[in-house]
């Protein structure tokens, strides 16, 4: 009899927890708030009532884990919102959860995701697949800190995300460039690489002594995507990169293409491993940094305009690593941002969230602890918050802010990114022996629909 | 029609039917379920993705088709097999050891378990810090002037000759194996083989007359279990594989994690694809163990 | 008599040299663990954790792995909750299968037996990835009871094996007996049964315990990044093929829960020896 009783008991259960029924309230507050019929303080209440915000992010930074722990969630906790804030290995993790939510019917306030850090290849796949929550950024109070305003090409990192244009369906929150470092203890300043072809003259003298981390992580195509910049054969550097591939076309994606890639080839025999007969790319940026910590790489690379002093202070880099000038007019510099998903089961909390992500107090506290620069732009702060701002930045070794400003480059648009990833896969690690413009126009024909 | 009354197997009672009910439930739904899901969907049916072709062959088509299959599935068998062979043939020693006297024996006797009661990923870290480049043994070799520089060690992890991925296998499943040889030894004990010395049986001898009867029910579903375990482990060949071409559980589930949903159906090819191939090596494996248990007159 | 087995010196230095492959690498994971740089080809660390995490305005090392930043705690409290949780509903439901599997003879028993053990050789990952597209489904991914549920699988063949044995070993006289001298079933059960069955219970449970603690594929699959055991809190650390100073600790804290299971079976159940179901 028990048995029986215990049998329906988890029958009963089990058919409790597939019941999905349809959240009405969420979605008029869905429908307010983007009409602009609600003010911010009905946000903070509906936000007190909705209680959580499940937060997914990248869980690989100690530091950046610790300030979120110490730092955002008692700030959460004050507005009365408790932010359970979920580590994940990759960002495309939480995007498959919102796909496969919404592929088994669950629609705002039924999910079980509300904000993402992300960009680019993520923020694109989720627009494509029309899984955002809608344009909210410019409603809230805290987008007095952004330069929306087209006409001011600053505005282009806030408006654009790798060429997609956000739409205000995300929200800018933390800065990246892409930067260098050498170790000084085997590469002495005389020797340091400036450009690709520098790079290429210094391994064959040091052979194996770098490596790009391996596409499709991120940090990898966006090596891969300077190299393209670099050698582009009209010159014209990132620019024809930025347009869509439905605009630029395979062929000419091909023809712009192929002086980089064959770059790649050429000195895939000088990298790690290459000398040895066995050429190895890491899988991740802690992969590189073990590799740096060792001397097994004299030259790491990496997104992180601060990550010098961060991780000579944590250990993760050794003493005698300074930041360097590489790819020179290549550095690529790109934003990223907190999307909500379209079927976020805490909608208004999601937005009191991102709100707080974008204030001048979790800036300052964000660039000081864990280092990342400011997603917010100065020059739109009154002067003491910039000052504040600027006051927390971390020091730089070897380089100048001035020089790091005058190197920039924009990212890749993100509909090529996974055209060139593929062409990688293909390309560089399979070694395909087909010609470059067959690989990229089997790379766009396979494009997911 | 009455069956004969030697063939005749009781009914079982009501109590006792439900006896057997809430496990027969648990394990028809969810192990048998997702066993036909498995396949329903490797077969072309996921109207949840908008997908139903079913009956569909082409995604094992489009699998078994491809070079890179066959590489995953190289890889995969190469990795469980050698890890397999390996700790068994430590294994056998370490049993035969423990049954020594020697001074120690209680303690290392229980420290070989350690492995079998911790995670597969502190094996992982342990071969990390042990066997990479920058590693322990690497700094060793350093030390004894054997290189003198990091990319000289012999590159032993994310290579596909798999060492770390096999490594670890053994370090993990040798106990497990051990363990099940050394309780037969211990319940045997040792009156037949002193006997047989005695008798004038040298040490050879005795191995294979007494001691390989006695131990190999034990050995065989050890390695059973490790083997089949190995052919679907994820955590060791992702991490320290070689990268492509994949073991084929790393593959499915890239497949898996692919934006494109509708390749979550090419996944479950694979995966049907390792139960296959592990289903058949066990039949054969457990045939050929049947027709030695025969040819020892013991079935 | 002698020549005709090993001698106790080459089987003692092939022991030791086991157990030193087995446990020798945790001295590294420990000095790691305590490091705070260290480089190649250096076999200690050139500045230890305790002298850097005074200048560090974060917590260093262990600083980080015990703060609850780390989410160890959390982490372990899952793998226990979840643990045991899998080990109380395998007993109870493995347990009344098993007294009729030892006692009873039926059609279609062997076929059920087998059936019983296949978890065991068919591939975790077939059935994690198909598990995960159903508890999707029915809302259970990402949730304790989903992973629990799942558990229960690659644990079922060992708690059933073990028990049927412990039943088979039990003599059903002694619950007739009882209940001819006038005890209830309850009674029977709860005064007779259960106490010669304990040891051998204890040992199922410990099993399932520590193959629950263990698993990682399907606790990957089926938390979703929301539920972190000590197994995927370790994954996540060293996925990318690196180790720093907080990942060795973690990887030592997941090592503990093993130790303390290994030492209780040395001591009270004859050191797990009941696993290979004899």
């Amino acid at each position: 009899m028990h048995l029986c009783r215990s049998v329906l008991f988890v029958a009963a259960f089990l058919a409790s927890t597939t019941a999905v029924m349809a959240d009405e309230a969420a979605a008029g507050f869905q429908d307010q708030i983007l009409a602009g019929d609600m003010s911010w303080d009905d946000v903070l209440a509906q936000a007190r009532v909705d209680g959580e915000v499940q937060f997914f992010y990248w869980g690989g930074d100690d530091n950046l884990n610790v300030w979120m722990d110490s730092v955002v969630a008692p700030a959460m906790a004050e507005l009365g919102i408790s932010l359970v804030a979920n580590r994940i290995t990759g960002t495309k993790d939480a995007v498959d959860l919102v796909i496969a939510d919404a592929a088994s019917g669950r629609t705002i306030g039924e999910g079980s995701v509300d904000a993402i850090w992300l960009n680019g290849e993520n923020f694109y796949t989720l627009k494509q697949q029309d899984l955002l929550f809608g344009s909210f950024a410019q409603l809230l109070p805290n987008a007095a800190n952004f330069e929306w305003d087209e006409a001011d090409p600053r505005s282009q990192l806030n408006l654009r995300d790798f060429g997609t244009p956000t739409d205000g369906a995300e929200m800018p929150w933390s800065g990246e460039q892409y930067v260098c470092s050498a170790n000084r203890a085997v590469l002495p300043v005389e020797q340091t690489p400036r450009t690709f072809e520098d790079l290429q003259a210094y391994l064959e003298v040091n052979p194996g002594k770098f490596a790009y981390i391996k596409p499709p992580h991120y940090l990898g195509n966006t090596f891969v995507q300077q190299v393209l910049y670099a050698f582009n054969p009209d010159g014209t550097g990132a620019t024809p990169f930025q347009r869509s591939i439905e605009g630029l076309g395979a062929a000419e994606l091909a023809r712009l293409a192929a002086p980089g890639f064959e770059y790649l080839k050429d000195i895939e025999p000088l990298l790690l491993g290459g000398p040895q007969g066995a050429v190895r790319y890491p899988e991740d940026a802690a992969a590189a940094e073990g590799l740096f910590r060792n001397s097994e790489i004299h030259i790491n690379c990496g997104f992180g305009l601060y990550a010098v002093a961060t991780k000579r202070a944590d250990g993760s880099y050794p003493q005698t690593a300074e930041e360097i000038i590489f790819p020179a007019g290549n550095m690529i510099k790109n934003k990223n941002y907190l999307a909500i998903p379209a079927n976020a089961p805490n909608p208004a909390a999601a937005l009191v969230f991102a709100n707080y992500m974008s204030s001048v107090e979790a800036q300052v506290t964000k660039l000081d602890l864990v280092g990342y620069p400011a997603g917010i732009d100065p020059w739109k702060l009154d002067p003491a918050d910039a000052a504040a701002l600027e006051a927390a930045a971390p020091a730089h070794y070897g380089v100048t802010q001035d020089e790091l400003d005058d190197n920039i480059a924009p990212d890749t648009n993100a509909s090529l990114v996974e055209v060139i990833e593929a062409t990688w896969l293909e390309y560089i690690e399979r070694g395909s022996s087909l010609p470059l413009e067959e690989i990229v126009a089997n790379a766009v024909a396979n494009l997911a629909p | 029609m009455p069956s004969p009354i030697w063939r005749r197997r009781p009914t079982l009672q009501r109590q006792q039917v439900l006896g057997l009910l809430p496990l027969g439930v648990v394990m028809i739904v969810l192990f048998g379920g997702a066993l036909a899901l498995a396949l329903l969907q490797s077969l072309g049916f996921a109207p949840w993705l908008g997908i139903n072709s079913f009956p569909d062959v082409s995604y094992f088509i489009a699998l078994w088709g491809g070079a890179s299959f066959w590489w995953s599935l190289w890889f995969t068998l190469y990795y469980s097999l050698a890890a397999t062979v390996i700790a068994l043939v430590l294994a056998i020693l370490l049993a035969l050891g423990l049954t020594r006297a020697f001074p120690g024996r209680a303690v290392f006797g229980s420290l070989y378990k350690l492995p079998l009661v911790v995670p597969y990923a502190v094996g992982i870290a342990l071969a990390v810090i042990m066997m990479g480049n920058g590693g322990v043994l690497s700094r060793l070799a350093f030390a004894l002037g054997w290189i003198d520089d990091p990319a000289q060690f012999p590159l032993l992890l994310t290579t596909n000759a798999g060492w770390g991925v096999i490594a670890v296998y053994v370090w993990k499943q040798l106990p497990f194996m051990a363990l099940a040889i050394h309780a037969v030894l211990i319940s045997a004990g040792r009156e037949q083989a002193e006997a047989a010395a005695v008798l004038g049986a040298n040490r050879r001898q005795i191995f294979r007359e007494i001691t390989w009867p006695q131990i190999v029910p034990g050995i065989v579903s050890s390695t059973l279990i490790c083997f089949a375990f190995n052919m679907g482990a994820f955590e060791a060949p992702f991490i320290l594989g070689g990268g492509f071409p994949d073991t084929l559980p790393v593959m499915a589930w890239r497949y898996f994690n692919d934006a494109d949903y509708t390749l979550q159906l090419q996944g479950m090819a694979v995966v049907v694809s390792i139960g296959l191939v592990a289903g058949m090596m066990i039949a054969v494996y457990l045939a050929t163990y049947r027709r030695y248990e025969r040819s020892l007159g013991r079935v | 008599m002698a020549r005709s087995q090993a001698s106790p010196h080459a089987a003692r230095f092939y022991v030791v040299l086991i157990v030193l492959f087995m446990v020798g690498p945790f001295v590294p994971l420990l000095v790691q663990s305590f490091a705070f740089q260290w480089d190649w080809p250096n076999l200690l660390p050139s500045e230890w954790w305790f002298t850097a995490r005074d200048r560090a305005r974060l917590p260093l090392g262990w600083d980080y792995v015990l703060s609850p930043y780390s989410r160890l705690g959390e982490a372990v409290l899952n793998t226990v909750l979840i643990g045991s949780a899998t080990t109380l509903i395998c007993l109870a439901i493995c347990l009344p299968a098993a007294r009729v599997l030892a006692r009873e003879d039926f059609a279609g028993k062997r076929a059920f037996e087998f059936y019983l053990s296949m978890p065991l050789i068919v591939p975790e990952a077939a059935v994690g990835l198909a598990l995960s597209v159903m508890f999707v489904r029915v809302g259970l991914a990402g949730s304790y009871a989903g992973i629990i549920i799942a558990h229960l699988i690659p644990t079922i063949p060992y708690m059933v094996r073990m028990l049927t044995a412990v039943y088979q070993g039990l003599d059903r006289g002694f619950e007739e007996q009882a209940r001819v001298l006038g005890a209830s079933r309850s009674q029977a059960l709860r005064l007779v049964t259960i106490p010669m069955l304990l040891p051998g219970i204890l040992a199922g449970c410990l099993f399932t315990f520590l193959v629950s603690t263990n698993l990682f594929l399907l606790t990957f699959l089926l938390g979703q990044g929301k539920i972190i055991t000590l197994p995927t809190l370790l994954f996540a650390k060293i996925s990318g093929g690196s180790l720093d100073a907080s990942a060795a600790g973690i990887a030592l804290v997941a090592t503990l829960p093993g130790i303390v299971l290994l030492l209780i079976s040395e001591r009270y159940l004859n050191g797990l020896n009941q696993l290979t179901g004899r």
